[in-house]
């Protein structure tokens, strides 16, 4: 009896250990993440006879990654160290602004809460899966960030876009929840930094490739604009061609990520 | 006896705790962890890519298993009506262009469409297309797929209707992985690329 009532104990015991470590990472307050409804999305660019994309119901962080957050991923997994990284996942601007691999940096004290910047597509992706996460798709991001925004100045979503991209990229990035906040809850879709979605490289863009595509006549020749979903909407198509301009292992200086989760 | 029965929850107990080690060692072990199993693969070489695939015969490989013979690469999808099978049968004639010497090549075709392009279906595609032995054809998941095409520089997206918008390139890799060649385009003259080829079996 003795041993029996021991070994349930051991066992509840090891249990509770267990599951105390199950996150893993005790200093992470969870991040808190904001459900975006489904439904039918209308891609920017798209085919003359194309559908509108269904989208489930999703989780989305509420902020960029911060370079805090960013740090104790790296501190976790030794290959995505900037001494360590292979360049094949990501390019020699890989971080470039930390101290070291393992310290943001005292003179970047002022950076902890703003959006990691310089990591490429592969260690986005690689953070996310970390956290038990995933990158958003780009359906999902542009839904995400058509939303109303809340706490600014601008009526039109579009102006406050253009006017963010008129201004030189700043000094000393801002933290995270600077900028405004949108109906659905998310901080910052547009004006701190570009983001990383998923499936970045679907925009098919002419390039330099002669009739490489389908899709590319109805994209690019005289007839194009009749296939986009607004006209007039600078914002967006700078948007998907700066992301068409992207590869994989790019790390950029105005170019960060958030992360999203399949509802259960 | 008094003992083996304390060894039981001993036993479990090491075992709980071992096991909490896992899913975080499933998520951190990304990228890196299997290049250091393979160790002679050069930092850019595409066979650091760990995901798996399956084959047309449904064996599960990655993509370091093609090592040793230079690689000639596409990504397609097999309800595709219009630019695949002409990519297809591009690839097709570097083959035959190659006359005995393609045996000593892989001949790969990764499939966009990881809903459909199950090893059945991409068996039947390879009797379709007439496409010998030296042909592997490839499916993997959304996220095997969609890094595959990063590496590559492949553009794809998945339309309201299940087929996809791609580009349509055909990558030479030498023989251990590194990207060294592509050429875009459909009835694209593929002179360079057999050159290429041709330099990487000398």
């Amino acid at each position: 009896m003795m041993i029996r009532n021991s070994a349930i104990l051991i066992i509840l015991f090891s249990f509770t250990f267990s599951t105390g470590f199950v996150g893993g990472e005790r200093n992470y307050a969870e991040k808190k993440m904001v459900r975006i409804p489904g439904g039918n999305f209308t891609p920017f660019f798209r085919l003359p006879n194309s559908q509108p994309i269904h989208l489930k119901p999703f989780l989305m962080d509420e902020t960029a990654v911060t370079n805090q957050e960013f740090l104790e991923f790296v501190k976790a997994n030794p290959q995505w160290r900037r001494s360590r990284v292979n360049r094949l996942f990501a390019d020699s601007n890989y971080l470039k602004y930390w101290e070291s691999d393992l310290s943001v940096g005292e003179k970047n004290k002022v950076l902890y809460n703003s959006p990691v910047v310089y990591v490429s597509w592969f260690a986005a992706r690689a953070y996310a899966k970390w956290r038990g996460k995933r990158l958003p798709s780009v359906a999902e991001w542009e839904m995400a960030g058509e939303a109303r925004p809340l706490n600014t100045k601008y009526k039109k979503l579009t102006d406050l876009i253009l006017a963010w991209y008129q201004k030189p990229n700043p000094k000393v990035l801002p933290p995270v929840k600077s900028t405004y906040k949108n109906a659905y809850g998310l901080y910052d879709m547009h004006g701190l930094v570009w983001e990383w979605t998923f499936d970045f490289n679907s925009f098919i863009k002419s390039g330099d490739s002669r009739a490489n595509t389908q899709d590319e006549l109805q994209l690019f020749c005289a007839s194009s604009s009749l296939y986009v979903k607004d006209k007039d909407d600078y914002a967006s198509f700078l948007r998907y061609s700066y992301r068409g301009s992207l590869k994989g292992n790019f790390c950029i200086g105005n170019l960060g990520f958030r992360c999203a989760k399949d509802l259960k | 006896m008094a003992m083996k029965k304390n060894m039981i929850p001993l036993l479990l107990f090491f075992f709980l705790v071992a096991c909490d080690s896992q899913p975080k060692s499933a998520f951190t072990g990304s990228v890196e962890s299997k290049v250091s199993a393979v160790g002679t693969i050069p930092q850019e070489s595409i066979f650091n890519l760990t995901d798996t695939f399956t084959t047309q015969d449904n064996k599960e490989v990655s993509l370091n298993q093609l090592e040793g013979k230079p690689t000639v690469m596409a990504m397609i999808f097999t309800h595709c009506t219009y630019a695949c099978p002409r990519l297809t049968a591009d690839v097709q004639n570097i083959e035959k262009k190659l006359g005995k010497k393609a045996e000593d090549v892989n001949f790969v075709l990764v499939s966009f469409d990881s809903e459909r392009d199950f090893p059945t279906r991409l068996n039947e595609f390879k009797k379709e297309m007439f496409l010998d032995n030296n042909f592997t054809l490839l499916h993997g998941d959304d996220d095997a797929v969609r890094t595959l095409s990063v590496l590559l520089n492949v553009q794809f997206q998945k339309n309201s209707d299940g087929d996809f918008s791609h580009s349509n390139i055909i990558s030479v890799l030498d023989k251990k992985g590194d990207l060294v060649f592509q050429k875009e385009g459909i009835n694209a003259d593929h002179t360079a690329t057999l050159e290429q080829i041709n330099d990487l079996l000398k």
